[in-house]
């Protein structure tokens, strides 16, 4: 984690629950700026589509605002990525943020991209920023809370964080969207809550998983439900507008389902020590570390030995798949697996956890873009592919603000 | 009166953005009778306005036609604009026929509001009048009919008609089977004499499949159930028959309206950035059905319900990234309707251990998906590995509606729903269903057999052995609806109509619920 800098300054409010709640803030930032257009972003972090049908509170939204039931996450479809992408308009190749976990070559260790220089771009918050106004971040994970430093105006640290699963519960990160909003009245908050999806990692098939995640959707919807409350009961609701979307999808597998690439890989000699994989849910990511002049030759046995693994579902090597747009820090292979199994590296009880993303099969997301706006579209739906990468595009569009040097490859979804 | 030059009506089919296939036959002399193979070469006029007045005609050509095509006339009318209705009509000399109306195709990257089709399949002449056809041409809120197959009937009077006893509320002409390409051209004129079939045609474009009765009754890639000696080759009789389909079907085979160029009717249709209508054919390159419903080969991966280039074409239809919803055309069932079963996961084991079991259960038809289950599985397995979303398969065959989940293994689908997708099946426009086989009244066996089935499949939502009737289905960017309308009795020449019941899946959900009313 980027630990807070002496640069920004430190507010302690207790929050409804009565936990401390701490903000940091840039110098000089007003403690509650002087707002009347505002935006939101609520990642209902690992949704299915159609689970909104489940949560009353989103189906209105949904169904009151302009609905893209065509929407996708992109590769690789985990947490980091997408809401990297989605405050920066462009994909991996161009923002620096392929996956979860990456191998990094110059540290020689496989880690999180989660630190704020990974992101190589201007982001909107930064943007906004830029533009006078001001920006927040209320993320229950950890890594989100690290990726995005000290960008905004005002961010969250969040706390407290569940053993296991390294989240915030939602009615804390609520608690802390609230009173940001109470406090600072940012221009744009962009909010994460991971319930959902750490429910949808703990978990496996059957009632159990059923039941949990019953209650895990309807808890969420508890916390939207106060969110809209919130902005209608202060008068902001016509001012707003709100974009509710996924970062990704949910996959589950049983628990005998798992795709070990290690054991294929070191059966071969000439393989085997000369490979570093990320594992990412239902990617993983392989790097060839052996000498160059041998990289060809080996991705191309790499791809053959994957495909040939039971559970796979693709082998692509990187930089000869443009489509993917990953970049360089996703390394040389990417491998998805099929729905209902798991990567789990360098063992096949490495990775427990039956609840998985980041492969092809959680690609849909719900999206939304809602809110008492006048720029909002009311009660319709689009058939177009909306993705992650085109919430900044929204926002520029909705705060006219030109994109960055560095330009967005998503679409204004207003 | 129908015009004597022009008895069998005009028809439509095919709409894309800018062309619409137009169709008639023309009888230049009394002689000159369908598969007679008599008359003269001749040439024909086609119109087609903006008005149904002809004030302005937009496009307009001459034709020639002949015994050699049974004087048919199929033109690929080009140069249309997107999302508009035309009209439409042929000139003989001093006759003229009736004008037909067709709707093009709203334009590939538009975003129309919606798309609502009639949804048809098995119309057999003898078990009754065509009032479902009448019905649905009473309407005026389609874009066009998608007829799911089994338009026409082989059979010979007597032989299968209306209810237990096969009584023929018509005759078929010409009276026996047909076997030859003379007798498949006069069944096809006979059914296009019919005049809610021929107003139906002139009102809407067709978008066609064939199923098995247009050849013959459970037709696969080397046979039939009912060929007997003496009869024509399979071949042989296959190629009539699809010939004389080509003829007097305003459909593009192998992609064209020309005869003579290719029998593949597997094709796609868009309908702007909503929806994309993959027709299919389960007929020509199937393998033969089982006949045993137990037979574990069920799910034997190198039997095949669509043949492997029809089924990659299939794939890539649900893949493809241009329309939200993918709607397949579907002659045949895809959902399991099985009794029993175990997890799919846990089948492999059992089978070592235990001997062979069918993978999903024992199939209640081996003639549906059920019967070819490795086919079923892997296009289900590409719906769920792709993060498909809205794929909706609407079928025919079965004369019975139903409208269900398709769950991605459904041993587990009880606990977990989970779905890659829906099927809505229509009903039949006569053809006989499970009250007029066992010869009970309407609602009472079939409630029985409906409630076993369900409790077996928990992804059957609806099931309807007893009526007969048209679908209509409305498909918007946040939800696919079909509304069953059921008829009164066939043998009633006229036959009314009530609204039966509808059912919908929300956008991106891949499963079904109930709906208070019909769209209209």
């Amino acid at each position: 984690m980027t630990p807070m800098t002496d640069r920004r300054t430190v507010l302690k409010v207790a929050g409804v629950s009565g936990a401390t709640l701490a903000f940091s803030s840039k110098l000089g930032a007003a403690q509650a700026a002087t707002t009347t257009k505002r935006a939101y972003v609520i990642v209902v972090d690992g949704c299915r589509p159609g689970e909104i049908d489940e949560m009353a509170n989103l189906k209105a939204l949904r169904d009151g605002g302009t609905w893209y039931p065509a929407a996708r996450s992109l590769p690789v479809m985990e947490t980091i990525p997408n809401h990297v992408m989605m405050m920066t308009g462009c994909r991996p190749a161009r923002n620096g943020v392929p996956a979860n976990s990456i191998y990094d070559r110059t540290d020689g260790a496989v880690r999180d991209c989660s630190r704020p220089t990974d992101i190589a771009v201007t982001t909107i918050i930064e943007q906004l920023n830029a533009s006078g106004r001001t920006t927040g971040t209320v993320l229950s994970k950890e890594y989100l809370y690290s990726v995005f430093g000290d960008r905004a105006t005002h961010r969250w640290e969040p706390f407290p964080l569940l053993p296991i699963t390294e989240h915030a519960p939602d009615a804390a990160t609520m608690d802390a969207a609230l009173t940001m909003i109470d406090e600072f009245d940012p221009a744009m908050l962009f909010v994460n809550l991971g319930d959902v999806d750490r429910v949808g990692h703990a978990d496996l098939t059957g009632t159990t998983l059923k039941a949990a995640r019953t209650a895990a959707l309807a808890s969420t919807n508890i916390q939207v439900g106060r969110f809209v409350d919130k902005l209608k009961s202060t008068g902001r609701w016509a001012s707003s507008m709100v974009i509710v979307l996924a970062d990704h999808s949910m996959d589950w597998s049983l628990p005998e389902q798992t795709i070990s690439l290690t054991s294929a890989f070191d059966a071969d000699a000439t393989l085997t020590g000369n490979f570093q994989i990320a594992q990412n849910g239902g990617a993983d990511l392989v790097y060839w570390t052996g000498p160059a002049s041998e990289r060809s030759t080996a991705l191309t046995k790499m791809r053959t030995l994957a495909l040939a693994t039971t559970g796979v579902f693709q082998a692509h090597v990187i930089d000869q798949t443009p489509s993917l747009r990953l970049g360089p820090k996703a390394g040389d292979l990417l491998v998805y697996c099929k729905a209902g199994w798991r990567f789990s590296d360098p063992g096949p009880q490495s990775n427990p956890i039956p609840g998985n993303h980041g492969h092809p099969a959680t690609e849909p997301i719900p999206f939304f873009v809602t809110g008492g706006s006048a720029a909002v579209r009311k009660g319709i739906a689009r058939s177009a592919r909306a993705h992650t990468m085109d919430v900044a595009p929204t926002l520029g569009a909705y705060f006219g603000v030109k994109p960055p040097q560095t330009g967005w490859e998503g679409t204004s979804r207003l | 009166m129908p015009i004597a030059q022009f008895a069998h009506g005009v028809a439509s089919g095919d709409p894309r953005p800018s062309s619409v296939i137009i169709w008639t036959r023309v009888t230049p002399t009394s002689a000159s009778k369908p598969g007679s193979g008599v008359g003269p070469d001749v040439t024909v006029r086609w119109q087609v306005s903006t008005t149904s007045t002809f004030t302005s005609v937009v496009r307009s050509g001459d034709v020639r036609t002949g015994p050699a095509r049974d004087h048919t006339i199929k033109v690929d009318v080009t140069g249309l604009l997107a999302d508009t209705t035309y009209y439409y009509r042929f000139v003989y000399g001093s006759a003229r026929s009736a004008s037909g109306r067709a709707r093009t195709a709203p334009g590939n990257t538009s975003s129309p509001a919606n798309v609502r089709l009639g949804v048809v399949s098995c119309a057999n002449y003898q078990a009754g009048w065509f009032s479902a056809y009448r019905h649905l041409g009473n309407r005026n809120d389609l874009h066009a009919i998608l007829h799911l197959g089994d338009y026409i009937y082989e059979y010979g009077p007597g032989e299968y008609g209306y209810g237990q006893n096969d009584v023929d509320i018509r005759k078929h002409s010409p009276a026996h089977e047909v076997l030859t390409l003379a007798d498949y051209r006069q069944r096809h004129a006979q059914y296009k004499l019919d005049p809610d079939l021929q107003r139906l045609h002139a009102k809407y474009a067709f978008i066609a499949t064939w199923d098995d009765h247009e050849v013959a009754d459970d037709a696969w890639k080397g046979g039939a159930v009912n060929e007997n000696p003496g009869e024509p080759a399979w071949a042989t009789r296959r190629a009539a028959a699809y010939q004389a389909y080509d003829e007097w079907q305003p459909v593009r085979l192998s992609g064209t309206a020309a005869l003579g160029d290719g029998t593949q009717i597997y094709r796609r249709l868009q309908y702007g950035d909503l929806v994309e209508i993959s027709l299919l054919d389960l007929r020509t390159y199937r393998d033969q059905q089982l006949a045993v419903q137990a037979d574990p080969a069920t799910a034997d991966p190198d039997r095949t319900i669509t043949g492997r280039a029809q089924l990659d074409w299939l794939k890539d239809s649900l893949t493809r990234q241009a329309t939200q919803w993918k709607l397949v055309g579907n002659p045949v069932m895809i959902s399991p309707v099985t009794f029993a079963g175990v997890p799919r996961d846990l089948v492999k084991p059992i089978n070592d251990t235990a001997g062979l079991l069918p993978p999903e259960g024992v199939p209640y038809n081996v003639d549906q998906w059920d019967g070819y289950t490795d086919d079923r599985r892997e296009v289900f397995e590409h719906l769920r590995d792709n993060g498909v979303t809205d794929a909706l398969f609407v079928t025919g065959d079965i004369h019975s509606g139903w409208a269900a989940d398709l769950p991605a293994d459904k041993a587990t689908y009880a606990g977990t729903r989970n779905s890659v997708g829906v099927e809505f099946v229509g009903t039949s426009v006569t053809s006989n269903n499970l009250c007029d086989i066992t010869g009970t009244p309407p609602r009472t066996t079939s409630i029985g057999v409906e409630e076993i089935l369900k409790a077996n499949n928990p992804h059957l939502k609806y099931i309807d052995f007893d009526d007969h009737g048209f679908s209509v289905l409305d498909i918007t960017a946040k939800r696919a609806q079909m509304d069953w309308f059921v008829i009164g009795d066939r043998a009633d020449k006229n036959a009314g109509v009530t609204w039966s019941v509808s059912w919908a899946t929300t956008a991106g959900s891949q499963t079904i619920h109930a709906v208070d009313g019909p769209v209209a």
